[in-house]
This record gives C-alpha cells, structure tokens and sequence, in this order.
C-alpha cells in the first residue's frame, strides 16, 4: 500500500517536473511577446447598462470577459461595473437566461451599453463537453443541456431529480418510496447485460463522481453527452452515456449570500387495496371449514399499511456565500437534507460542504484552482419484508395486545409477523461519508496555448449496521442478529491535459481547437464485515459484537482490492464560419482489471456538422433562424460489473474443514479465471437535426441513433466439466439500440407581462439482443427475473435470448379463469401437460415511447409551471396481485380485495394472467411561485416564494401500486442479473409518495 | 517558435511513455493468494484438499440429492401444499410421478452439484500433481484419496445418468462428448482398484471423514452389486462379497445404540466408513432436516430456534412399513400433533387446524391440477424427518455429520450377495438380525432365514432418508411400482436413468440426450 502511493507520487512528481520543464521551455521564446504587452497594459474599468427587447433593464444578467472567469452580475437598475486588465483586447460577453448571448468588443471603451435579442434557445451559450466547453452553434456531437432554470422543483435529492424526464432519451427511475434508494439512470435503453451502472457521471470535470455527493443546490447545469461521438472522450466508462455537472462558481466582484430553503410533506400515494375487518369477516362467514373466531377475537380492525406509514416531513436549508475580486472569486456552500419516509422506519439526513476557490497570477497566465468538498450522509433503510406481511397479516388482528404489548401471536406463522414492532425495535442504518479535493492549475503557455492539470483525491468511508431484535419475526431464530460493517474506497486521480485554440483567416473564419491529455487513476476498495447471533439482551444491538453467542464460519470477513484506470486522449475540432464542423477523437484507456492479453482499448470517434443557415441559399429563409445538420460515429467501452482480479487464477478462503478432530480453513481457486477478459465496447451512429425557427420563437432536435454493444461482459453458464464453476465472466454477445428521440421547445407568448413556454421532449428505443454465443460460450437463453408466489421458486419471468430485448417476459399463457375456477391455460407445445415448458414470449417491459411536457407561465410576478411525463406500451407483471389475489390462504392470511379472491378456485400461479399494461402519463410536478419586487430595496436582491406538488396524479390503467417499477429491486445491485428483468412490482414494492413543499429563495 | 512548441510536445508525450510507472497495469493482489504462490507445504496442500471433501456436504445437505434419491425412490415425496407452497412448477410432481422433463430443477441442480465436484477434484489433481518439493509417499496418499471422492461423484453421476462427461484430465478444456455408461464404470472400477490398497485403513479420528480404504471397499461392493441392474455386466455377486469381507475386517464394529449413527457428535460412531463432517459454525452446514421437512412450527414443539419449511413428507406407505415396535419408527419420523413446548398448548396451522403429522396424506377434492390427480394437500399431513438429533442451541447449521456409508449398510449388502448366490443363508440371516435384534432392542423379531424380500425391506427400515431407496428400488426391481397417486411405470425402463437436463445442454450442444426422451432441440 505504502509503496503504491509512493508510486502515485513518483508519478506525478515526474509528470510535474517535465511538464513544468516542456512549460517553461514554450514559454521562453514568448518571453518578448509579454514584455510588449507589459507596456500597452493598463487596467480599466468598464459600467453599463444592459436592457431587454422592451429597453427594460435585465437584472443579474451576467458580464463576463471572454475567456476567463472574470465576471459580474448587473443589479436592479442592470446595472454592472467590471475592471478588465487589458481594455484593448479584452471582449465582454453578455448572457441572459432566455436571451442570446452577446459579445462586444471593449477596444478602449469604459461604457458599454446593450440590448439583448430573446431567444427559445441560447445558441451562444457556453456548454460543458467532455474536458472542454463549446457554444451550443459549434458541437457537432449530441448534447443536451440543462441549466438551473429548468430543473424540477420541489424537494429533489440529487441531481437524478432535477433531470427526471426532462431529456430525450435519458430514462430516470425512482421506482419505490425508498428515500434511501437512490434512482436507476440508463440513457437510450440498456447497453450491457451485466449491473448497467447507467451514464457516467463527470462532476466539475472528474470522471466516475457520485451524484450524492453534490448538493442539487450547487448545481448550475447539467450536460448529458447522449451520442458516442461526444462521450468517446471518456473511453472505456461511457458506453452508458455521459453526464457532465457544473457546479455553481464565484462571480468576480460581487458578492452574494444566497438561502434556498424549503419544507415538504409526503404522503402515501397509493396503498394496497387490502380486505379491511369488515370485508374479511364477510368473507370468514362464508367458509365452512375455519372457525372466524379463532382469529377474530381481539374485535381490532387494522389496517397495517396505515400502521406502517405516516406523513414523512423533509426540509432543506441551503447557503452558499460567494464573491472576490478582479483575479480571484470562491463560493463556499453549506446545504442540510432532512427527510423522514413515508415508512416509520425511513429517515435520511444529508450535509453537503463545498468550497471552491480560483486564483489568477502572472498577468492571468496562471489560473489555480481548489475545490474541497464533504458529504455526509445518515440513512435508516427500512425493512421491506415489513410490507410482505402487511399484505398478510389479519385485519382483525391488532398491533397491541390489551395490556400495551406487541401482538406477536402470529411471529411464527409464514409471512406474517408484527409488522410494527419490526420497525420500532429493528434498525438497519447506513452512515456514509465522502471527502474530496481537487487541485487545478491552468497556465496560458501562449495565446490559445493552455496546460492544465487537475489533481484529485477522494475517501469514502461507508458503514452498515443492523440489529434484528429477538422479540420480533427476523430475529428470532437466530435470538438477536448484528451485524456491522466498513467499506473504505480511496480514489486518486491526475490529469494532464494541453489544448490549443486558434481562428484564423480574413474574418476569422477558420476555427481550429485542439486538445491532448494523459489521465491516472487508482481505485483501492476495503471492506470489513462482522456479525453476530444469539443475543442475552438487545440492549447492545451492533455495538458489542462479541456479547453474541454464536460466530459461524465466514462471520467475520475483510476484502480488499484495487485496480488502475490509465488513458491518453485528444480531441480536435475545426469549423469554417459556423458552417463546416469537424470533430474528431481518440481515447487510449488500459484498465488493469483485464486480462494481460487485452489490457488496452482503443476508442476513437467523428463527428461533423453543416450550419445550413448560415449558407448563402438560405440567408433569405426569412423563418428559418438557424438549422444545423449531424452526424456522429464513436466507440464507447463499458467495465461496469467488472471486479479486479477476475482474469487472475487465485485461491480464496473457502469454509472450514474437518481433518483429525479439528476444522481448518480449506482453500480453493475461487473463480473460472478468464484471462481473455477484454472491454466491452458500444459503437453508436447519431444523425441529428436542430433548428430554431419564427423569430426565435421555435427551436427543436430530431435525432436517430443506432448503438451496437458488442463483446458484452456477463457472467455466462459455462459446462462443468471442463470448467472448475458454473459460472464465468467473459466477454460475448452483441446488443443493439435503435432509436429516435424529438425535443420541441416553444415560445407560445412572449410578452412584457406574460410568457408562456412549452416544451415536448419525445422518444423511442428498441432493444434487441442480437448475439448471446460464440465459438466458447453458449447460452441460447438465460432464464431470469424471479417473481415470487407462493410455491412458485425457481419459477422465472423473464429471457435473455437471440432477437428478443432485455426486459422480454416469458411466462405461461392464460387466456382466463374457467368456471370452475381454474386458470385457463395454453398448451403451447401440446404435449397434453402443462409444465414450465409450456411457457411463451409474453411482451417486454420496454416501453414503445416516452415522453415529457413542460410548460411554464410568467405572469408579472409570478410564474407557474407544471410538468406531465410519461411512458406508453410497456408491460409490468403484478406480482402482489399473482400473490395475494387468492383466497387459499384465506381466513387464516388476508388477500386483496380484488374479484380474483372470489373467482379464483386455485392456488396462485405465475402467469400471463398478471402481466399489465403499464403506459402512464404522471403530473410529475405542478409550482407556482412569486417573486417580490425589489427595486427600492437595496438590501436584498431577490425573494421568491414558491409552492409545488410532486407526483399528484398518475394516469394509467395498471392495477398495481404504481406502474412505474425498478428496474431491478434486489438488495444487491452487483448481482448478475441485476437489471435484465426490469418490470416487476415486486410484493416489496414500497408505496411512491406525494410531495407538497413550501419553498424561500432568498439572495442579497 | 510554433516549430519549438511541436518539438516540446513531442518530447513531452515520449516522456509520458518513458515513465513506465505512468502506464503500469499490472494487478496488485491484495485478498486473494496468486495460485503459484499457494501449496508449499503439507499444510497448504492439506487445505487445498479440503474442499474436496466438502463436496461431499453438498451431496449430503443437497435438497436436489435427498429428491432424487429418495422422493423418486419409494420413501418420501414434496406434496404441494394448499395455497400452492411447493408446488414450484410443478417439478416434484415430476420427480414423484416419473414424469420429469428436461427444465426439471431437482434434476439439473444434482447435475450441476455433481460436474462441478468432478471439476473440482480435477482441478485438485492437477495441482496436486504439479506441487513441486512434495514428499511422494504424501503426494500418492493425498492423490489416491481425492481420486476416491472423485470416483464416488462419477458413481453418482452414472447411477443416476448413466452417460455422462468423463473428464478426468483439467488441462483438457475441450467440450466433452460422453462416454456410455459401461465406459464410465469400468473407469470408476480401474480407479477403485488402483487406490483401495493405497489409502489409508486405521478406522480412528484421523481417517475419519477420509476416503479410506473401507470407503474404496464399501464402493467397489456397491458397483459390483449394481453392475447388472445397471446394465453395464454380468452379476458380480462374488465380487461384491469379497469386497465386503474386506471392509468387515477392518476395525469397524456395529453400534450397540442405532442412535449413536445420528446424534450431534455422530463422529464417535464406530460404524461410520465413509462421512460428510459438518459443524454448527459452518455456514454451508447441514440444516436440511429442519429446513426442507418440518413444518413453519415444528420447531415450537422440538425446542429449537430455526424455523423449518414445510417441504418433504415421507410416503405413507412407507411409513407403514414400520413395526410399531421398532424403535426405528420413532427414531426416523416424528409424528403426531405438535404441542408448543413451552406453554403446553396444541400448535395449529395458519387454516387453523391441528398441527398434526399424520402417516396418511389425502389430496384435498378440487384441488387437482391440470387435470391429473397431483393436487393439494393440508400442511401438517405425512410424517417428518426426526432422524438426526437436534440440539435446542442451534440457531443455524446443525452439528450431525451424515454418514455416506456405515457398516450396517455393508452387513445388509453381504446378506443379500449372500442371498443372491444361493450361498450360506444362515450367516445372511444373522447379518440382518443384527439390524433387527438393535432395531427391536431384542431378539423376538428376529428372521429363521431371509430371502431378498426380508433384505429389502431391512435396508428400507435402516436407511430412511439416508438417500439409498432409488438405487435399492431399481435393483429390487419396484422403482417403476404403482405408489401413492404414482401409476405402475413398469415397461418403461428409460425412466432408470434421469434425462440430461436442459441448462447442461445449452452450455454443451455435444450432449446428447437419454434413449427415451425427446432429443435436445
């Protein structure tokens, strides 16, 4: 361990030392270039006014010298005030949400006045891309940005909230009332077989973040890198996608205190239709063989989902301070999330700390950077087998014995057990905390010449503890559990990058950029685990392990392992007058975590675009504002899934073992080791359009793509013999996405007063698994997804298989209920039986398309949005109606109230029978807000007040909790088949919630 | 001066590739042992060993091995329970009708626990093999035990499939072809025969849990005395009962208490030859007695923490097989209504009705599924496994080590190779007294003389859930009987051999299916 940080340091001691020297040895030759400039350079100061199309000043409109970070905001009269070093060279750039950003040259000038033109889309503003930023007219890739102004509002989490249905193509899933959960990303459909880990995530310009560790609140804009030609720069971890957050920075001179608060209230969106007291008795009267009374006797009339659930409480409280001076700006923040569930054993409390510091030197060639942030998180993850016992415990049973006690009679029964009591005196918790530090230092080696370099490290400390008290259902065979563990990840990061931008010709009409880097990286991974059974008292829950009586075999437990990510990468770009775009890239990525034969991969991509408008044919298209074509090809890679060491032959530890009286520790090679193990790559062909037509008014994107995921990681069947296991990660089968994605966004109004902005995002994707075979491996069909019924494990419902997409039910066909009560069911290969052979392709749970509309209104003060999305021709299996709509367990177990309970005449069965249309259009968020006027108060710059409502209404047909489901739920999303059987509501399923929040931003 | 810049650059990324520690990929182990860096000494290569014999334990605490060999024998069954519990498609319906197809999960789970032991021992030999420095008297020693282990998979494996993969050779990565029955036992033969003398014979706490040579002996004595049923030979009666008389030379003695076979500490059992070893602190322990056969409350009237499943009942007709007066009834079933332990009180099921095992087990009317006569029973019906004895502290695995063989199942197989040659009845009776006269706790049950008839049903009556009663049934000749809801499948003698199941062909299109079963497609 020592030695490798050591190496660590050698390393980027080296690249220092020579990158410092090739540095100085550019810079030396230039050295007369700045004598020059010493003479003619003079600061000044430049003040204006910058209006709106009606001549109406623009408050915090943002003033910003091209090419640094030097900038202002303008106050309430428009007002700014901004000291440049050079007043010769310098250029001002303008920009205004909703406006066109303009850019003026200073030449000397110490006023300068301007009127911005409106604008549906800002093709001049600045967007992140992959280690670079460009303007929207120059990106040749597909990119959609989203800034502050179009978030979701209301009570979000992390920056997955603020996106969720808001781009094309961009699928966010938060499919159960779980604060705890986090949501489940996968953009333009699944691209792997194995833990899909979705889209990258890219924080402030670091690869691989994670999005809890960034306060929804210190996000300014979200770039998502939708095509291969964009996101190759990422190599071998953006096949999934790529999502670029830019964080909020300081703005110059000005100094600003910013308090964004709310309050929210959950509520339980939809429960169970459960038989209540009444209906149960009904129902008991009428059985012949079962005495009501044996269970009747407590005259209780429960209903335990109500008893499990209460309204949750959320409030967030976020600060942020920023300001500095001509050559340096910071913006510290603080934000604080506390949240109780909708389930009575739900909680989490979040603190984000972030500090962000720039510094300018040597006549601005010198840029130094410093980033520091902290995140820590207290989660009470709730015990889902609670709700599987709400599904069956009595409503005729009570919570509390006369005296005040737990009713526990029913512990023992199958299923059942007191549900309240599991919440009161079990805990699982989970504590985490994230530090991290990023250093950065530009120098402007010569004009349009930069080398930056960023260095990062991170620590992750994470920790899970949970107590199963004896008194209750789960911890009463094994009389008390603990269990406590520790999960370290370190991460260090450097990155070296040099890019070069020059225009040049009559007019600048030759734009040519260019860029190269090198990137390290080491991940060390450390987990510690130990648990404990059979308790004297509960008092010690996980805090005395060693007061358990029994410690079995593999109690105790510590992993460790670490891999090395290593890439050298470049881009370079050339436009012609905004007409011809060229863009090309190559990424060179080796991972250590492969097999010595494959250890590097090449990923490379292009991407050209033609400003249409910009030629001379279309000058005269007077409706035509501006209309751009384009295309893009790249390869992607994706290590999702992949742990170290797997292509290595080792030996693990491997139970104990009896020899002469005493047990030992038995040692085996733990794995089929692979050594061919290899990336899996994603070859992605993208067209687009975009256009903005009618004055401005009118601005949209169509694109199609195609994305080939071949040489897919999975853990494969292999034969035993040859193999030692069954089991074997290779590389193997090809998958493809086809799609098209639509995004319109208009200005319906455009008034002084009132404005009123619709925008449609629409898309489709298909998904198909084309190979799953080749010359070593095969595997005709993996059988997977397991629903649970009663008598029905092992049953699966869903396939993998040649031609058909992920998500492709497979399940025996019933086509109804006969008189007799039974199921009617197909006998597909008519051999006279039905057995699980007679099962058949059912419909996938892949939707036909998506699709989101928003719309916003302003009306003086005030503005109000709401915002429908939704989904159609996706099916999801009912598997609380397969399990509960029965009544065989009936009195004894309650059932839903539903008219299978009645017609039914036999014992559940997995089957066609459950598997629902689940299209829904969801009122996702509604807000209205007010914003005060301010002009004469020179105090406070601005104060809104807004209300919204989360999740108001769905609509659909689906006869479950909620027809949007995860795509896996599974304690364990490193599982294998983690996200291969999407579309279940699992009896798990924990009802979604309905927010309403009160909210204040406050800026003075 | 641009030119002075390309020139940097140059230098710089050559740079770049000069520092080789920047583009080192090399892995750093940190909790695993590379494979060349393990098995230096006698220590390393005894826990290398070690899971080898584990192996074993997966046959044992297997629920796949216990169905196969005794719920498609004559002695248990998994009834589908009202409200649909263990029904699961059907798949034990399957096993107990004879009827199973090639998704069968009992089926495929035994296959797959079965190649991954050869596997296993394979991969074992071959190191083994390689270890450099390894004394050769050791080396042979451990050699010829793993080698056993690996014979008594292969006996399985051919027992129950017949043709199967015979891999024998690690670095041989090819798929494998099969090889026919007769193939695979004449190799299980050869392997017996070249270790038996080489393994160890002390019949102490150090061999126990080894393939010793009563292990290689007692299997040499089961393949000669199934060779004919198996089709593979002519009857090797005589062949069976010199290798019998070999293991009833060592120092195994019949115990004087039946139960000593199953208690916690079973270990001490003087009559164990060849055991799976297991330990209440080992998490893959031995918790199917309780897990599989008692019902969600049986464990309020035993005592113990660990709640079972409600999965296997033993077949009626079994169960009356027993003599009242044979303690082996009560020592095999538990039956009866359950009484909660600590209050006293009569323990109901959850359709409140008595929690009481009865021998008899009756479909309830309207519940048969597709329209045979498999249906649903009541949960507490047929009679539970309480051979093994439970110790109130478990809260996990169990303690019991299950012996693979013992010796009353070596005295039950010389009485019947006795019996088969027409030879010395008087010393065949006597063998199966002593089962009886221990049974019985006197001699009043005692036989005057024995035919197969009296041997079969002895070992019925010995060996409840000790997963012997496919093999006996077959070799007896009433595997394919009328039973409980079964019909008489007799005539149909593919039903001998499972079919391949379909997982094993997906990942090995070289196999072919069973005679009698539809061809893989």
């Amino acid at each position: 361990m020592e030695k490798k940080r050591l190496s660590f340091l050698k390393s980027g001691l080296s690249f220092g030392i020579c990158f410092l020297t090739i540095g100085m040895m550019a810079a030396m030759p230039t050295q007369s270039v700045f004598a020059e400039v010493k003479i003619t350079q003079q600061s000044g100061k430049i003040a204006g006014k910058v209006l709106d199309e009606f001549g109406e000043p623009i408050i915090g409109a943002n003033v910003v010298e091209k090419g640094t970070t030097n900038g202002t905001v303008t106050d309430i009269d428009g007002n700014y005030s901004l000291a440049v070093t050079n007043p010769d060279r310098a250029v001002l750039q303008f920009s205004f949400i909703g406006y066109i950003t303009k850019e003026e040259a200073v030449k000397g000038k110490s006023s300068i006045e301007v009127k911005l033109e409106p604008s549906v889309v800002n093709l001049g503003e600045v967007v992140a891309i992959g280690y670079g930023s460009q303007t929207r007219k120059e990106i040749t890739g597909s990119v959609a940005n989203i800034t502050e102004e179009n978030f979701n509002q209301g009570v979000s989490r992390d920056a997955a909230d603020l996106l969720q249905g808001k781009v094309a193509g961009l699928t966010i899933t938060s499919g159960s009332g779980d604060i705890s959960r986090d949501s489940q990303i996968r953009l333009r459909g699944t691209s792997t077989l194995q833990n899909d880990e979705g889209p990258l995530i890219v924080i402030d310009g670091i690869p691989g973040g994670s999005l809890s560790t960034v306060a929804p609140q210190d996000i300014e804009s979200i770039s998502v890198l939708k095509d291969a030609s964009s996101a190759a720069i990422y190599g071998s971890r953006a096949a999934g996608g790529v999502i670029l957050i830019t964080t909020k920075r300081g703005s110059g001179s000005k100094t600003q205190v910013n308090y964004n608060g709310y309050v929210a209230i959950d509520q339980m969106a939809n429960k169970p239709d459960l038989m209540n007291a009444d209906q149960w008795r009904a129902y008991a009267a009428t059985v012949p063989d079962q005495d009501p009374a044996v269970y009747d006797q407590y005259g209780a009339d429960t209903d335990w989902f109500d008893e499990l659930t209460r309204t949750g409480v959320s409030q967030n409280h976020s600060v942020s301070l920023s300001g500095g001076g001509p050559s340096s700006n910071y913006r510290a923040s603080f934000n604080y999330l506390n949240r109780t569930g909708i389930m009575r054993d739900n909680d989490m409390e979040r603190m984000n700390f972030r500090f962000q510091f720039q510094q300018r030197a040597l006549q601005d060639k010198l840029r130094l950077g410093l980033t520091g942030s902290t995140t820590l998180n207290d989660f009470r993850v709730p015990f889902w087998e609670n709700f599987m016992y709400a599904y069956n415990m009595l409503p005729v049973y009570p919570v509390y014995n006369k005296d005040g006690s737990y009713f526990t009679k029913v512990n023992d029964e199958f299923d059942q057990g007191n549900a309240v009591q599991i919440q009161d005196l079990n805990e699982r918790r989970y504590k985490g905390s994230n530090f991290f530090g990023i250093g950065d230092i530009q120098y402007t080696i010569m004009e349009g010449l930069n080398i930056r370099t960023n260095l990062y490290t991170s620590y992750n400390a994470s920790e899970f503890m949970r107590y199963d008290n004896f008194e209750t259902k789960p911890g009463k065979s094994s009389h008390g559990f603990a269990e406590k563990s520790n999960t370290i990840r370190k991460r260090n990061m450097m990155e070296w990058v040099l890019d070069y931008e020059k225009s040049f010709g009559q007019n600048d009409e030759h734009k040519v950029s260019a860029m190269a880097g090198y990137s390290w990286e080491e991940n060390r991974y450390s987990y510690t685990m130990a648990r404990s059974r059979n308790y004297l008292i509960n008092d010690l829950k996980w805090n005395s392990l060693q007061s358990g009586a029994s410690l079995q075999s593999g109690d105790v437990e510590s992993r460790a392992n670490n891999y090395k990510l290593i890439s050298m990468f470049a881009r370079a770009h050339y436009s012609y007058n905004e007409k011809y775009m060229v863009t090309a890239t190559v990424r060179r990525d080796g991972s250590s975590k492969f097999g010595d034969n494959h250890k590097w991969g090449i990923f490379p991509s292009v991407s050209a675009a033609w400003g249409i408008s910009q030629e001379e044919f279309m000058k005269d298209v007077s409706w035509l504002n501006d209309l751009k074509l384009r295309a893009g090809y790249g390869v992607t890679g994706n290590q999702n899934g992949l742990q170290p060491y797997k292509s290595l032959q080792m030996y693990g530890g491997e139970g104990i073992y009896y020899d002469n009286g005493v047990w030992a520790t038995a040692y085996r090679i733990n794995q089929n080791a692979n050594p061919d193990l290899k990336w899996e790559s994603t070859a992605m062909l993208n067209v687009g359009v975009d256009f903005t037509l009618f004055n401005n008014r009118v601005n949209g994107t169509i694109e199609w793509y195609n994305k080939e995921t071949s040489d897919m990681l999975y853990t494969y069947q292999v034969p035993t013999p040859p193999f030692v296991y069954n089991k074997m990660q290779a590389n193997v089968g090809d998958m493809k996405n086809t799609g098209i994605e639509v995004l319109l966004n208009i200005d319906i109004f455009r008034k002084k007063d009132f404005n009123w902005n619709t925008s449609i995002n629409f898309s489709t994707n298909k998904n198909e698994v084309t190979r799953l075979s080749n010359d070593l491996y095969s595997s005709d069909r993996i059988y997977t997804g397991s629903p649970w019924i009663r008598g029905g494990s092992n049953i699966t419902s869903h396939v993998v298989e040649e031609g058909y997409p992920i998500g492709q039910f497979f399940l025996l066909e019933c086509t109804g209920i006969d008189e007799n009560g039974k199921y009617i069911m197909v006998d597909q290969n008519k051999d006279g039986k039905i057995t699980e052979d007679d099962r058949t392709y059912m419909g996938d749970a892949q939707p036909d398309f998506t699709f989101g509309w928003n719309n916003s209104f302003k009306y003086k003060e005030w503005d109000f949005s709401f915002f429908l999305r939704g989904s159609v021709g996706q099916k999801v299996l009912n598997n609380p109606r397969a399990a509960y709509a029965n009544n065989t367990y009936l009195i004894g177990a309650n059932a839903l109230n539903d008219p299978l309970v009645y017609q039914l005449k036999e014992s559940s069965r997995m089957c066609s029978l459950y598997l629902e249309d689940a299209s829904f259009a969801r009122l996702e968020n509604m807000a209205l807000g007010y914003t005060f006027n301010l002009k004469d108060k020179k105090w406070i710059e601005k104060l809104r007040l807004y209300v919204s409502a989360q999740n108001l209404f769905v609509i659909t047909g689906y006869k479950g909790l909620d027809p949007e489901v995860e795509l896996f739920f599974n304690s364990n999303p490193d599982a294998d088949d983690a996200g291969l059987s999407p579309g279940i509501e699992p009896r798990q399923f924990q009802p979604k919630a309905r927010t309403f929040t009160f909210g204040v931003n406050l800026t003075f | 001066m641009k030119k002075r810049i390309y020139i940097n650059l140059i230098i710089l990324f050559s740079a770049v590739f000069a520092f080789s520690s920047c583009l080192n990929l090399d892995e750093e182990i940190e909790d695993k042992i590379p494979a060349n860096n393990f098995g230096k000494n006698e220590a390393e290569v005894n826990a290398i060993v070690g899971p080898v014999y584990k192996t074993l334990c997966r046959y044992a605490a297997g629920h796949n091995f216990m169905t196969l060999q005794d719920a498609a024998g004559d002695m248990s069954l998994v009834p589908s329970k009202r409200g649909g519990d263990w029904w699961d498609g059907g798949q034990f319906r399957e096993i107990h009708m004879h009827d199973w197809v090639e998704t069968n999960n009992s089926i495929w789970g035994a296959w797959d626990k079965s190649t991954q032991a050869v596997s296993s021992a394979n991969l074992v030999l071959n190191i083994v093999e390689n270890i450099e420095g390894l004394d050769e008297q050791v080396r042979t020693r451990i050699l010829a035990e793993v080698r056993g282990v690996r014979a008594f998979w292969l006996y399985l494996m051919m027992d129950f499939w017949g043709n199967i993969p015979l891999v024998t050779d690690f670095t041989q990565t090819d798929l494998p072809v099969q090889s026919s029955r007769k193939e695979v036992y004449n190799f299980i033969l050869k392997e017996l025969n070249e270790i038996k003398d080489i393994v160890r014979e002390d019949v102490t706490p150090a061999s126990y849990g080894k393939f010793t040579k009563g292990a290689a002996y007692t299997l040499l004595a089961k393949m000669y005395l199934n060779a004919e049923a198996w089709g593979v030979d002519d009857a090797k009666w005589a062949e069976a009962e010199e290798a019998l008389n070999v293991v009833m030379e060592l120092d195994y003695q019949i115990e004087p208490n039946w139960k000593t076979n199953f208690i916690p500490k079973n270990e001490v059992s003087r009559e164990a030859i060849f055991s799976a070893c297991f330990s209440v602190n080992d998490a893959s322990g031995f918790r199917m007695q309780y897990y599989n056969w008692l019902h969600y409350k049986d464990n309020l009237a035993l005592g113990i923490k660990p709640a079972g499943n409600n999965s296997w009942a033993a077949q009626p007709a079994y169960v009356h097989l027993f003599d009242e007066a044979d303690q082996r009834l009560t020592g095999s079933f538990l039956l009866g209504q359950m009484y909660d332990l600590t209050t006293g009180e009569k323990l109901y099921t959850a359709h409140d009705r008595p929690l009481n095992h009865t021998i008899d087990i009756e479909i309830i009317p309207g519940s048969e599924r597709d329209g045979t006569v498999w249906g649903d029973v009541q949960q507490e019906v047929g009679a539970r496994n309480w051979k093994w004895d439970y110790e109130t502290t478990i809260v996990d695995a169990m303690e019991n080590d299950f012996h693979i063989f013992r010796l009353a199942d070596v005295y039950l197989m010389k009485a019947e190779a006795l019996v088969r040659q027409g030879k010395d009845n008087a010393e065949a009776t006597r063998l199966v007294n002593v089962m009886r006269e221990r049974g019985f706790g006197n001699d009043s049950h005692n036989y005057t003389t024995v035919t197969l008839k009296e041997i079969a049903l002895e070992r019925k009556l010995e060996f409840a859930w000790e997963q012997m009663a496919r093999q006996d049934c077959i070799r007896f000749g009433t595997y394919q009987d009328a039973r409980f809801l079964k019909p008489n499948t007799h005539g149909k003698d593919h039903l001998n051999l499972f079919l391949i199941p379909q997982k094993a062909w997906q990942t090995n299109n070289k196999l072919v299916q069973n005679p009698g079963y539809p061809p893989f497609k």
